[in-house]
């Protein structure tokens, strides 16, 4: 829990961001959907922004993709957490997340053009590194309920497609510089 | 393997059978491998990937691609010949092979999604 919250709130670049100093605890059920709700949100804002902002047409697209598929995996996981009963319970990862989600976006906001390119798709490259760090560090490892897990270990795969695509666009645009 | 050889190879089974059978080469003609029932097989799109990620056709045959994952995805060969557009989860597309010729595809969205069909 503590190492997840610290990874993600390093990827995020947050200074500010809450440091768990309590004494390492695994998460339940309830925090689980709580963090994978959180982590799928924080990705739609930022990717609502680029299908905006976006500079180049394919990191617009790229924006709008993030869009879907998360938009894809928040509700399956909603619609398993009300069919298994379990409310999301809020914790400090999903609380650094949301905060690093909120500064990131907030920064983004203040580019324009190729900067807003390589900052909204350099911070894709790190948050589905870190993501991807929580899923198979903590988030799966700790999911008690068997459909939850199966719901994480479904959805992986398209998290490492995304980092995968993330990297190619990132690689075009160091070349344009 | 040579395709070419094999298919050779299967005729030759099915005359050296059909002869010891004592069938009639009107009999034989008709059933000629070539003329096979065109075969559907499906390939399943989850957790963003296809599976089985390698199907071996025969000219004729239908491929049907059902998303059964949780979101949108494409079955586009490379180079020109089908292309799904976005298959949306429960959706599907269906495509016939004509062309005796191996084909690559992947998903638009998805780079490390990758498939191949082999046509023999």
């Amino acid at each position: 829990m503590t190492h997840t919250a610290l990874i993600i709130a390093a990827a995020l670049a947050v200074p500010a961001a809450p440091r768990a100093v309590e004494a390492a605890q695994p998460v339940n059920d309830a925090q689980i959907a709580s963090i994978v709700v959180t982590a799928n949100q924080v990705d739609i804002d930022a990717g609502k922004l680029a299908s905006e902002r976006a500079a180049k047409p394919e990191v617009k697209k790229f924006g709008e993709l993030m869009v879907t598929d998360h938009t894809g995996v928040n509700k399956a996981a909603v619609d398993l957490a009300t069919k298994l009963k379990v409310t999301p319970q809020d914790n400090p990862t999903s609380q650094s997340l949301k905060a690093g989600g909120d500064k990131n976006v907030a920064h983004l906001k203040t580019l324009k053009g190729a900067a807003f390119d390589k900052a909204y798709v350099d911070q894709e490259v790190a948050y589905h590194t870190a993501v991807l760090d929580a899923v198979d560090k903590t988030l799966i490892p700790n999911a008690s309920n068997a459909e939850l897990k199966a719901l994480l270990v479904k959805v992986r795969p398209a998290f490492v497609a995304h980092l995968e695509h993330a990297k190619q666009i990132q690689a075009t645009l160091g070349g344009a510089h | 393997m040579n395709p070419g050889w094999r298919r050779d190879a299967v005729a030759a089974v099915w005359v050296a059978a059909v002869a010891g059978a004592g069938w009639t080469g009107t009999a034989l003609a008709a059933r000629a491998p070539s003329k096979a029932k065109p075969a559907t097989h499906t390939v399943t799109i989850d957790a963003t990937s296809y599976a089985p990620a390698r199907l071996t056709v025969h000219p004729g045959d239908t491929v049907v691609w059902v998303n059964k994952d949780l979101i949108p995805h494409t079955a586009t060969a490379k180079g020109g010949g089908f292309d799904s557009k976005v298959l949306a989860a429960g959706a599907s597309f269906r495509f016939t092979v004509k062309a005796k010729a191996g084909i690559d595809y992947a998903c638009l969205f998805h780079p490390t999604m990758k498939g191949r069909i082999d046509v023999e």
